[in-house]
């Protein structure tokens, strides 16, 4: 069985699901704020989650096919039908776009045109000296023309792969031309991803910076990616598809997604170690308001992505066994999905107070609105006296900061953890991946022919 | 191992070798009497080193007031040398451990002389913190035991401590990586050895006999190893960083320093790794073991990590400006335009711009291209720790303070003595130790001699197994 069939049945078990997301998604709409704040970032944080992942996809192949990996040939099927998905994710990025320029949402305070009028109340000068790239032309921009290059790349590299199916010849031609495709995605993909990555995610803090947050993005959808393609392999395994894809491959995608979870490890520490040993106070109030405010999800973070996977994948049997194997990858997708919930959710919260303050709309935020503010008034000083005043100011910072996380560490659903609607919505998104993960599947071999490594994954043995 | 080898893969044993004449190729440099080229560069080594000791006596003997520190710039090109040899020591640890576990054959031929290379250039890293400690003979302070200094007492807290534990660990593990390798290949040489050689090579051995049981148990042990080598391959490059991104100086207080130094290390590492195999194969005639496909998977590497240095400077030059933090924005900005100016191009165009020449082939696969680029890539990474250290201190927060720092003959001394004694060990390794891990490069004949895979192969029943 070379070739997928995208069965009606499965059709509709997917499309149900898209409907159970759609479904969530209204029912989100009408308990929401005027703003639709936890509708607009719950679609938010799924978009930027799943198109990360067929990014990274995309990344994975290029990088293997890069360093001439011959072991995963059989299945690249599987990443390269992933890597399709950045089409549906630049029409689901797109939404967001238009919704930046209609005003329709207040994901970004920095997109709130009061912050750069020195006349308002809401004047932030910090917004100011970095609004030259936060602003709408530029998240337009990086949305539109690096996710053009970028499926641009998905499908040119589909048409070799496609093609030398078959055309493919002994010289291996259509190979060599991939290898230099795939090489030069590497970089651009490098370079693309950061921009990106901080328009769209770390934008949500807009005065928050870390240079370690692009590549801390980045492995987090690698993970998720991998952890997706051995539960989609696992399946097709057991639709009687892929019969000589062995433990022995399982094994090596184990391996994959025990180290990249240690490397997702390291880089959440060293962003958390630097900035608590630094102690800075414009740095800190990110894990600040995160320790505090969301402790279950910072935690569990943690020990979903790193000491449970650690801990299950560390034996070698364990990485070849469906059970373990599986397990591990459902806990490090879903908890990949949290990182990122993580990530977004606590600035567009912050956001949504600020907006509700000014618009007067009244949920009762009129407390934080106050205290939010002494809290800019401690930032300018800041920034007029100095570094003497540095310090000082930092320290007035933090205690304004803590007054406004008194006053709003009230439990807000959607956003101090994701309910079950948040939990409907990312299924939905999944089956809309997946429906299109399967169908891209359908349309070719399952398995690619002429390819040079082939013969090597066949007989893959570790 | 597979034997189902693709025919897209390039052999990397070339010469149609056999198991004997691999043994034969690899031992006898171990067995003549050096060629002129290896006195006349051990000469030059020696030297090196008899400036390093004097220099190392002048400054104990004078104090390190004989450096050109002072009270802002309180680390100069002591530091820098360190964190320097430090860098470079990463490749090897990374051969060894990391491409085995991703089942890199190329590796094979390179391993043995990467991971000496290891090891002697963390000895030569490690002079500079003692040294920099002013009193020597006090350096024994940096470990933690119960004593009678009362309060004097280490500091948990501090990165520096940190690295004490880092690099001793690190270089533990290396030392016995390596020797767990050299164990059956010294064995080789004492079979074909005669006399005191023969004892000498036994006792060296540990009495090998070539049994399964010992091929068992050293497998076992290199396993083990290998598992400890690879988080220290990303550890200790971390630490060091730690050291700097700890602080709350701006260019310094930066969360992309860990995954950006360790980087860095492999870069300046297989840099240097190019720059002592070229050296290597041609002098022990070893090109059939270093072939061509070794050299251009390592200037792939080089091209690679440098690649992702470039977008550590750009993300950490673009963030700068983003914070809206005027101290970093400052920083930035006198490291770009500032005196230091030309060590930040410097940087820049050894570092990132120039190994952009490996995107071509015929570039990649040029020896002289290779070599040229290996030493300018080891520039680059020096510049890029004396643009951090140097530029970064010579103008702190305090305008009065501001200096300009050159170092004095004395530090110019010490580092270009660290070479002599970097090179000394690395001639004395290469007369008596098999520069390529013999034992290693047999494991893959079968699969990846030119005999056996590629082009020229007698048979390839493999290549078409799939074609059903």
């Amino acid at each position: 069985m070379n070739q997928f069939t995208f069965e009606a049945r499965q059709k509709a078990t997917l499309g149900g699901f898209m409907i159970l997301g759609l479904l969530c998604m209204g029912l989100t709409a009408i308990g929401d704020d005027g703003h639709y704040t936890r509708l607009w970032s719950n679609y938010l944080h799924n978009s930027v989650f799943f198109t990360g992942i067929a990014l990274f996809s995309l990344f994975i192949i290029s990088a293997f096919t890069t360093a001439w990996a011959g072991w995963y040939s059989q299945f690249k099927r599987i990443f390269e039908a992933y890597s399709l998905f950045l089409i549906p994710g630049l029409v689901l990025m797109l939404v967001i776009v238009a919704g930046l320029w209609g005003g329709m949402h207040h994901l970004y305070h920095w997109a709130d045109p009061n912050t750069l009028d020195p006349n308002s109340t809401h004047y932030d000068p910090i917004l100011v000296g970095k609004s030259s790239f936060l602003n709408a032309n530029w998240y337009t921009f990086g949305t539109l023309v690096f996710m053009a290059i970028w499926i641009f790349f998905a499908w040119k590299m589909r048409q070799i792969s496609l093609d030398e199916d078959t055309n493919g010849t002994t010289d291996w031609n259509h190979h060599h031309r991939l290898r230099i495709w795939a090489a030069a995605f590497l970089p651009i993909a490098g370079f693309t991803s950061a921009a990106v990555v901080w328009q769209w995610v770390m934008s949500v803090d807009s005065h928050w910076y870390s240079t370690l947050f692009a590549w801390y993005c980045g492995a987090s959808w690698f993970v998720s990616a991998i952890a997706l393609g051995i539960m989609s392999l696992a399946w097709l395994k057991s639709k009687g598809y892929y019969e000589r894809v062995s433990s022995e491959h399982l094994h090596d995608l184990g391996k994959f997604l025990f180290a990249f979870s240690i490397f997702w490890t390291y880089l959440w520490f060293s962003q958390f170690m630097l900035i608590w040993y630094g102690n800075n106070g414009e740095e800190t109030v990110y894990f600040f308001e995160r320790m505090n405010n969301y402790p279950v999800l910072f935690y569990g973070n943690l020990a979903i992505n790193f000491i449970l996977p650690f801990f299950i994948l560390m034996r070698n049997d364990t990485k070849r066994k469906y059970g373990t194997l599986i397990f591990a990858s459902i806990l490090v997708l879903f908890g990949h999905w949290l990182d990122f919930f993580l990530m977004i959710k606590p600035g567009v919260l912050h956001t949504k107070h600020e907006m509700s303050g000014h618009h007067g709309a009244g949920h009762g935020d009129a407390g934080h609105h106050g205290t939010d503010h002494a809290a800019d008034a401690g930032h300018h000083v800041a920034d007029a006296a100095g570094h003497g005043a540095d310090h000082a100011a930092d320290a007035a910072h933090g205690v304004a900061e803590t007054a406004a996380h008194h006053a709003s560490s009230a439990f807000e659903a959607g956003f101090s953890l994701p309910g079950l609607l948040e939990v409907g919505t990312f299924l939905g998104f999944l089956a809309f991946f997946l429906y299109m993960f399967l169908h891209n599947l359908s349309k070719a071999n399952l398995e690619p022919k002429n390819e040079p490594y082939l013969g090597e994954s066949y007989h893959h043995h570790v | 191992m597979s034997a189902t080898v693709s025919t897209i893969r390039q052999p990397l044993i070339e010469g149609g070798k056999t198991y004997h004449q691999i043994t034969e190729d690899i031992c006898t440099p171990t067995e003549r009497t050096p060629s002129t080229a290896w006195v006349i560069a051990f000469l030059f080594a020696v030297t090196g080193l008899a400036v390093y000791v004097f220099c190392l006596a002048w400054t104990i003997w004078n104090g390190i007031g004989t450096w050109d520190l002072n009270r802002t710039i309180g680390w100069g090109w002591d530091i820098t040398n360190f964190v320097w040899w430090v860098g470079i020591g990463h490749a090897g640890t990374l051969i060894s451990a990391i491409l085995l576990l991703f089942r890199q054959k190329w590796r094979t031929g390179v391993n043995r002389a990467a991971e000496a290379m290891t090891i002697f250039a963390v000895i030569c890293a490690g002079q500079f913190p003692l040294i920099h400690m002013g009193r020597l003979w006090l350096a024994f302070f940096i470990f933690p035991y119960p004593n009678t200094r009362g309060p004097l007492w280490v500091n948990f807290n501090s990165p520096l401590l940190w690295d004490v534990f880092a690099i001793s660990t690190y270089f533990t593990v290396s030392l016995l990586f390596w020797y767990t390798g050299l164990v059956p290949d010294f064995a080789t040489i004492r079979d074909r050895a005669k006399g005191i050689r023969r004892k000498l090579y036994d006792f060296l051995a540990f009495g090998w006999t070539g049994s399964a049981k010992h091929w068992q148990r050293w497998e076992s042990l290199s396993l083990v190893l290998a598992g400890l080598a690879t988080p220290l391959v990303l550890s200790v490059h971390t630490i060091v960083s730690f050291d700097f991104a700890t602080s709350v100086i701006p260019g310094w207080h930066t969360t992309i320093f860990p995954p950006y130094f360790v980087a860095g290390a492999i870069f300046s590492g297989f840099a240097m790794v190019q720059t002592l195999m070229l050296l290597t194969r041609k002098v022990l005639n070893l090109k059939e073991y270093i072939t061509l496909e070794h050299i251009e998977s390592m200037n792939k590497v080089i091209l690679a990590t440098g690649t992702i240095v470039g977008v550590a400077y750009l993300t950490e030059l673009f963030i700068a400006w983003y914070s809206g933090y005027i101290y970093e924005q400052y920083a930035f900005y006198n490291r770009v335009l500032g005196p230091y100016w030309w060590s930040y191009v410097g940087m820049m165009a050894c570092n990132v711009i120039s190994p952009q020449v490996f995107w071509v082939k015929k570039w990649r696969r040029s020896i002289f291209v290779t070599f040229f680029m290996s030493i300018f890539v080891n520039i680059g990474m020096w510049f890029e720790r004396f643009v951090i250290i140097a530029t970064t201190l010579a103008r702190d927060y305090l305008p009065s303070s501001w200096s300009y720092y050159t170092p004095t003959w004395v530090e110019i001394g010490l580092f270009v003595g660290t070479l002599g004694l970097f090179f000394t060990l690395y001639l004395i390794f290469s007369r008596v130790a098999p520069v390529i891990a013999i034992a290693e490069v047999k494991s893959i004949l079968k699969s990846s001699g030119d005999q056996y895979a590629g082009p020229n192969a007698a048979h390839q029943h493999a290549a078409h197994s799939e074609a059903h």
